[in-house]
C-alpha cells in the first residue's frame, strides 16, 4: 500500500509546488554530477552554438522515454498498490530495453538512488517501494509523484525541465556564455515538448513506453563514462 | 535516512585541506598505524580522476575494495557540504559491505582554504596544511584552520628546506584556533605519528561512548568589521551562543 498509507501523516502540497521542489537544482539529490552527456558531446564536436539544438533534440528523443517511464510508474504505483513491485519490474525492463547504453542506465540508477533517499524520508509511504532495490530516476520520480500528489502533466513537464536545466547548468561550466541566453534555451526546449505533454501524461501500460532513444546520445553517454579528466560523471 | 544511532556505526572522519598538503599520505599513515587494530574504510573525492584512490590502493595499506572513489568534479565543495548525497551513499554502502567498520575516512577533493565538511556527512574532521605551503598560512585562518577538530601541520621534515619555523607556525595555528589541537606531523617522525594515533583512538572511544557531537567549522572565515575603534574580528560559529571571550581588538 503506498498511496493510501495511514502510517505517515498526510502532508498536502500542490502538484505545482512539488514539481518545483523536485526540479530545483538545490534539492540535495546529488544530481550535479551529470551534464546529460553534454561534456562528451562538446569533446566529440558539438559546437557551443548548438547546445540549444541539443536540448531540443533530447526533448523529442530520450526525454519522451524518461517522462513516459515516470508517468507509467506513477500510474502503476497508484493502480496496483498490492503488486506494485512486479509491475515496476516490468516497466523497468521496458525502460531498459529503450535505453540501450549501459552508461545511461547506470547514471539513471545513481540519480534514482539520490532521489530515493529524499523520497523515503519526506514521503515515508514510499519507503516500502523505494528501499528494497535501486531504481532508475524516472521510476523513482513516478513513485514519489503517486505518493506526494504530482499530476501526470506536471510530472512530464518536470522531467523535461530538469533535463534541459541539467544541460544548461553544465554548459555554463564547460563553455560559459551569457547565462540569460542559456535560460531562454531551456524554455525553448520545454516548449518543444509541450505539444506532447497530453499524449505522454495519458500513458499507463509499460509496453506503451515510447521507443524514441537517440543513438548519438547513447554514444555520447558511453564516451562520457570513460572520458579522461572529465568534470561530470555523466 | 533511517540508520543506526551514530555511536553504533563507524566513526566518520573527514580529511580536508588544500591540494598537495598530504591528505592522502595522512590517510595512508593512519591506515598503516591502525589497520591491525581497527576496521577501516576510505572514501576519496577527486576532482578529475580517481588518482587518490589509486594511490592509496597501491600503497597496500588496506584491502583495495575498502577504498572507494566518488566523482564530484563540477562541485567538490558541494559534495562535502551542501549536497552530501553521493558521499553519504558511498559511506553507507562501504559500511554495509564491510559491517562492522570502526572508522571511515572521507578525503575531500583537494581544493582551498574554505572547504569544510558538513556534520551531516562526518562526525569529525581534520584540516591539513603543510610547511611547504608557507609558514604564514596558519595565520590567515579560515573555518577549517580555526575550527576543524584537529589541525595538522604536515611535512615538518621539509621545514629546513623551505625556510619555515615549525614552532612559529604551530604557535600561529594554536592562536588562530584559540587553543584547539594542532599537530606537527611528518611521516618520518614516529613520535608525531604516535600522537596522531592517540588523538584518533581517543576520538573513537568518545564516539563509541556516544559522547561526541559533530561540530560545524562554519561556512566562512572570521572576517573584519571596520568601526570607529578600528574594527574587530567576527566569526560566525557562535551565533546566539554566549561569548566566553572578548572579540579581539585590532
Amino acid at each position: 500500500m503506498i498511496v493510501s498509507s495511514s502510517v505517515a501523516p498526510a502532508r498536502r502540497n500542490a502538484s505545482a509546488t512539488l514539481a518545483m521542489l523536485l526540479a530545483d537544482s538545490r534539492l540535495p539529490a546529488g544530481a550535479h554530477v551529470s551534464s546529460n552527456g553534454l561534456e562528451a558531446g562538446l569533446r566529440r564536436g558539438l559546437a557551443a552554438s548548438e547546445v540549444a539544438d541539443y536540448m531540443r533534440a533530447r526533448m523529442t528523443t530520450v526525454v519522451r522515454v524518461e517522462a513516459g517511464a515516470a508517468v507509467i510508474a506513477r500510474h502503476l504505483a497508484a493502480a496496483h498498490p498490492d503488486a506494485v513491485m512486479d509491475h515496476l519490474d516490468v516497466l523497468e525492463a521496458e525502460w531498459a530495453a529503450r535505453t540501450p547504453s549501459p552508461a545511461l542506465r547506470e547514471i539513471a540508477l545513481a540519480l534514482g538512488a539520490g532521489l530515493a533517499r529524499i523520497g523515503q524520508v519526506i514521503w515515508p509511504q514510499t519507503a516500502e517501494v523505494l528501499r528494497p532495490r535501486p531504481m532508475p530516476r524516472p521510476i523513482v520520480l513516478g513513485i514519489i509523484a503517486a505518493c506526494a500528489g504530482i499530476g501526470p502533466d506536471d510530472l512530464v513537464r518536470l522531467v523535461a525541465y530538469d533535463d534541459a536545466q541539467t544541460v544548461a547548468a553544465a554548459v555554463l561550466k564547460l563553455e560559459p556564455t551569457d547565462p540569460i541566453h542559456v535560460t531562454s534555451w531551456v524554455l525553448d526546449a520545454c516548449a518543444t515538448l509541450e505539444g506532447s505533454v497530453s499524449e505522454l501524461s495519458k500513458l499507463t501500460s509499460p509496453e506503451a513506453l515510447p521507443a524514441s532513444g537517440a543513438p548519438l546520445i547513447e554514444d555520447w553517454a558511453e564516451v562520457q563514462s570513460v572520458l579522461p579528466r572529465r568534470l561530470f560523471r555523466a | 535516512m533511517p540508520e543506526f544511532p551514530a555511536a553504533e556505526r563507524s566513526l566518520r572522519l573527514g580529511v580536508a585541506g588544500p591540494v598537495g598538503t598530504g591528505k592522502s599520505s595522512l590517510i595512508a599513515l593512519v591506515c598503516r598505524a591502525l589497520a591491525d587494530e581497527i576496521r577501516i574504510g576510505v572514501i576519496t573525492n577527486d576532482i578529475y580522476t580517481d588518482e587518490d584512490a589509486r594511490l592509496l590502493r597501491s600503497a597496500g595499506v588496506l584491502d583495495p575494495d575498502r577504498i572507494r572513489a566518488i566523482e564530484t568534479g563540477a562541485c567538490p565543495h558541494t559534495a562535502i557540504r551542501d549536497d552530501v548525497t553521493a558521499n553519504l551513499q558511498a559511506v553507507e554502502r562501504l559500511e554495509g559491505d564491510y559491517f562492522p567498520l570502526d572508522l571511515v575516512l572521507v578525503e575531500s577533493g583537494g581544493d582551498n582554504l574554505t572547504a569544510t565538511f558538513s556534520p551531516a556527512l562526518v562526525d569529525a574532521q581534520i584540516f591539513v596544511l603543510d610547511v611547504a605551503g608557507g609558514g604564514d598560512v596558519a595565520r590567515k585562518g579560515g573555518p577549517g584552520i580555526a575550527r576543524a577538530d584537529l589541525l595538522v601541520v604536515n611535512k615538518t621534515d621539509l621545514a629546513e628546506y623551505v625556510g619555515v619555523d615549525v614552532e612559529q607556525m604551530v604557535g600561529d595555528a594554536t592562536e588562530a584556533r584559540e587553543g584547539g589541537p594542532v599537530l606537527a606531523l611528518s611521516r618520518t617522525d614516529d613520535a608525531s605519528i604516535a600522537q596522531l594515533r592517540e588523538w584518533l583512538l581517543t576520538l573513537l572511544a568518545t564516539h563509541r561512548a556516544g559522547a561526541h557531537s559533530p561540530q560545524d567549522p562554519g561556512p566562512m572565515a572570521p572576517h573584519f568589521h571596520a568601526d570607529e575603534d578600528g574594527g574587530h574580528v567576527h566569526s560566525h560559529d557562535d551565533v546566539g551562543a554566549p561569548h566566553d571571550h572578548e572579540h579581539e581588538r585590532v
